[in-house]
């Protein structure tokens, strides 16, 4: 074998490679890039494999992404000290899927806050969140949770572990001529909540979307009839039966949504033939937001999230709305 | 734990810390084979239980195979063929098994629905169980005599660089290594790392980064894709299952050589491949042996006429699909494969000219055949079914609908292009080799492109395709 000088190759390596990498970093940082939590299947598990507490409740947040950025989790913990509150919501998917599985674990006895609108749930939506769960089932190990705990270390420190900052994202824009991102106007932690910081993104052009998604005649009506929808709810009547014969509870929750977005809603799903008929036959509480003042008062600047200076307040207002109501307990 | 992983930098940081801070070699082999233990347990504990009951017995066994001699010889080594192709069929093979039975029988009008088995499959099940079959299979021909020493023998089988998705090892080649002292040296660490680097580059820039995401949208809905769009997904998934698995042999070759190990070659560049037969001495080197010494040459090899070489050839390479996964895409892949070979040899044997060197214009044209037709069998190995492999073989012919490719999939066909490229300039050159004859500046300052390139893709990790067989 040929002999090679290992340390002298090595050290231009480690330097070459600590040069590149640092000048990307800062690159990114002097054009407004702030280091960022990445969700991940991995990340989701971690949350997913903490329902079996046994020294305090769990109480798993199910959702998309209205009640993931909406609810303060550092917050939730402090008000509710009984329980360990676990971010299983995930962003622009409904959460049967997760419901379902947590009804087929015999081992959860927690209470699930699920938060969803008439259309979460469509039949067709049920497989949603499924991948996450198929991910835990079939690939989640010790081995990535290690990983994933490291990872989260490297997210909170550099710039460079976004993957849209990166050499392959950037390779793609150069060929198709894109445009380089801009900063998050979120940030994201490890326990999977966020905060939306609406004043460090384009709020009219944010307010544009669900704006004219509620006005567009397309998006105006149902995609399933009354009928339909209120057949295929057995399913998840079922599901919430299960958890609650093992002494767990399910509290069906609409989160508040802005006015154009709040009277879409009503005229796709008018109360009375959707959600309202839900309510009546489940055997699990539901609570819709926009019934109650004390939650209807925020201000979603989009139309459907809530700014997170908003969180607390927000937090507070539904806790106290849940223990009210003797869902939850201080 | 796979290569790419954080938790891996750190176990391999610590084992190699603790394997140079013991002095004897026997403590060092126990630690190698705690450590195997620990990276197996960390898909799934309980099927370490698998692995070592599975390897105690075949230790067993090629003992008693060793002692007794006549029948009771061949009663042994049919035992142990049950045995581990029995535990490989139950885990691996019986859902496929169950289907096409239940299938067959309801074209006679039965109706059978087989039970539910939701086996977990234990991760590299396949490997180890062909280095115990080789190994008994070795012993029973009075190759070699059985190692007495369990640990010896677990080691070998267990050994984490490679234990879930090879290179497949022979004892010999292993044995000296594990019976005789050895530790980490200046330069295997220095190669070794190097090698790692070069595994996880092709695993997380190339495979991951550039290849899979092209690929999997092709594949999981190729719906009515235009002829340049089915293009990029079918030969973005022939750079990704190479980058992949050479990738996974790559970090294997590197991290055993840390420890002082000396791992077989799996991968010799094998898309500059001249013909099939010189494309599975490149490609899959540790099975494509393995097929040939086990399999091929059981069945008679080239021993008994010329139609019974082709017969054994597409034998060889079905039982070489069927390895790879339960399904009919699967075995038609290694059928393909098969009929190349035959027809390749075929060919050599009646139309080619003998002792005919082929100019330099014939050859690139031959290697890029060769390429095509092992892009078009990894349509079978990567499509979900029969049916969707079909349609994506109809969306391969020229159309008239034709779409612009997107930044992605244009990435991705460049980076297949480079990976051809290097392939053929690099194609009568050892790896090895070149890494050492580059002037250490020049060299490390590669590498250095390599590591800030693996920071700077970051994205979501992919279990490496190999762990699934």
């Amino acid at each position: 074998m040929l002999r090679r000088h290992w340390l002298i190759a090595w050290s231009f390596a480690i330097v070459a490679a600590a040069a590149l990498v640092g000048v990307v970093e800062w690159h990114w940082r002097a054009l407004g890039q702030r280091p960022n939590i990445r969700d991940s299947a991995q990340l989701w598990s971690i949350q997913r494999d903490r329902v079996y507490a046994t020294d305090k409740i769990p109480l798993a947040i199910l959702g998309a992404s209205r009640i993931e950025f909406g609810l303060d989790v550092k917050l939730l913990k402090e008000l509710l000290p009984k329980y360990r509150p676990l971010m299983l919501a995930q962003n622009a998917h409904y959460p049967l899927a997760v419901l379902r599985d947590l009804a087929a674990d015999e081992r959860f006895r927690g209470v699930v806050l699920c938060d969803l609108e008439s259309s979460g749930l469509y039949k067709m939506y049920t497989e949603m969140q499924q991948p996450l769960v198929d991910y835990r089932r079939h690939q989640w190990s010790p081995s990535w949770r290690v990983h994933r705990l490291l990872l989260n270390w490297w997210q909170a420190h550099a710039v460079v572990a976004n993957p849209d900052l990166g050499l392959i994202a950037a390779a793609r824009r150069a060929l198709g001529e894109a445009s380089t991102p801009q900063p998050d106007y979120f940030t994201f932690h490890t326990d999977r909540s966020g905060d939306i910081d609406f004043t460090r993104t384009d709020l009219a052009a944010a307010r544009r979307h669900f704006s004219e998604l509620a006005a567009d005649p397309k998006h105006l009506r149902a995609l399933v009839e009354p009928q339909q929808w209120f057949a295929d709810l057995a399913d998840v009547y079922a599901w919430t039966r299960r958890i609650q014969t093992r002494g767990g509870e399910v509290i069906f929750y609409q989160s508040p949504t802005g006015p154009a977005l709040h009277a879409a809603e009503l005229q796709i799903h008018p109360p009375e033939l959707y959600w309202q008929r839900f309510a009546a036959n489940t055997t699990a509480p539901v609570i819709d937001a926009a019934d109650l003042p004390a939650l209807r008062a925020f201000n979603e600047p989009d139309e459907s999230h809530l700014d997170f200076r908003d969180k607390p307040a927000y937090t507070r207002a539904l806790v106290d709305t849940l223990i009210e109501r003797g869902l939850l307990k201080r | 734990m796979q290569f790419d992983s954080f938790t891996f930098l750190v176990f391999f940081a610590l084992v190699l810390g603790a394997y140079n801070a013991l002095h004897a070699w026997s403590a060092r082999k126990w630690l190698l084979l705690v450590a195997s233990y620990l990276f197996y347990a960390a898909w799934n504990p309980a099927f370490v239980l698998l692995l070592a009951g599975s390897t105690t017995l075949d230790w067993w066994i090629a003992q008693r195979i060793h002692a007794a001699a006549g029948p009771a010889r061949r009663r042994w080594i049919t035992l142990t063929l049950i045995v581990n192709l029995g535990v490989l069929g139950l885990f691996k093979y019986q859902r496929f098994l169950l289907d096409n039975i239940a299938a067959a029988l309801a074209s006679f009008g039965v109706h059978y629905v087989p039970a539910p088995l939701d086996f977990v499959l234990p991760a590299g099940i396949s490997f180890y169980t062909f280095h115990s079959l080789s190994y008994c299979i070795d012993v029973y021909r009075g190759t070699f005599a059985p190692t007495r020493n369990w640990r010896d023998y677990a080691l070998y089988v267990g050994f984490f660089p490679q234990l879930v998705a090879g290179p497949i090892t022979r004892f010999p080649q292993m044995r000296p290594q594990i019976e005789s002292p050895r530790g980490t040296t200046r330069d295997g660490l220095g190669l070794g790392c190097a090698l790692l680097v070069l595994g996880l580059f092709e695993k997380c820039v190339l495979a991951d980064s550039i290849f899979a995401p092209v690929a999997d949208a092709f594949f999981n809905a190729p719906g009515d894709a235009a002829t340049a769009v089915a293009w990029s997904g079918v030969l973005a998934f022939s750079g990704q299952i190479f980058c992949d698995f050479a990738g996974y042999s790559t970090c294997a070759i590197g991290t055993a050589l840390a420890f002082g190990f000396t791992l077989p070659t799996n991968f010799r560049l094998p898309y500059a491949a001249l013909g099939f037969s010189d494309f599975w001495r490149r490609w899959h080197i540790s099975l494509s042996s393995w097929l040939r010494d086990y399999l091929y040459v059981s069945l008679g090899g080239n021993r008994r006429g010329e139609w019974r070489t082709y017969r054994n050839l597409l034998l060889t390479m079905l039982i070489g699909g069927l390895w790879h996964g339960a399904a009919w895409t699967f075995v038609i892949w290694g059928g393909l494969h098969g009929l190349y070979l035959a027809a390749e040899r075929l060919l050599r044997e009646h139309v080619w000219p003998k002792n005919w060197q082929a100019p330099a214009f014939l050859r690139v044209g031959y290697m890029l055949l060769t390429l095509l037709l092992v892009a078009l069998a990894w349509i079978f190995f990567r499509a979900p079914d029969l049916h969707t492999a079909l349609h994506i073989l109809a969306l391969l012919r020229p159309s008239v609908i034709d779409a612009l490719l997107d930044p992605a999939q244009k990435l991705a066909l460049l980076a297949f292009a480079g990976v051809v490229a290097v392939h053929w300039a690099m194609r009568d050159r050892d790896l090895k080799e070149f890494c050492l004859a580059v002037p250490a500046p020049a060299f490390g300052l590669a590498l250095g492109l390599l590591i800030a390139a693996i920071v700077l893709a970051p994205g979501d990790s992919h279990a490496f395709i190999y762990f699934q067989f």
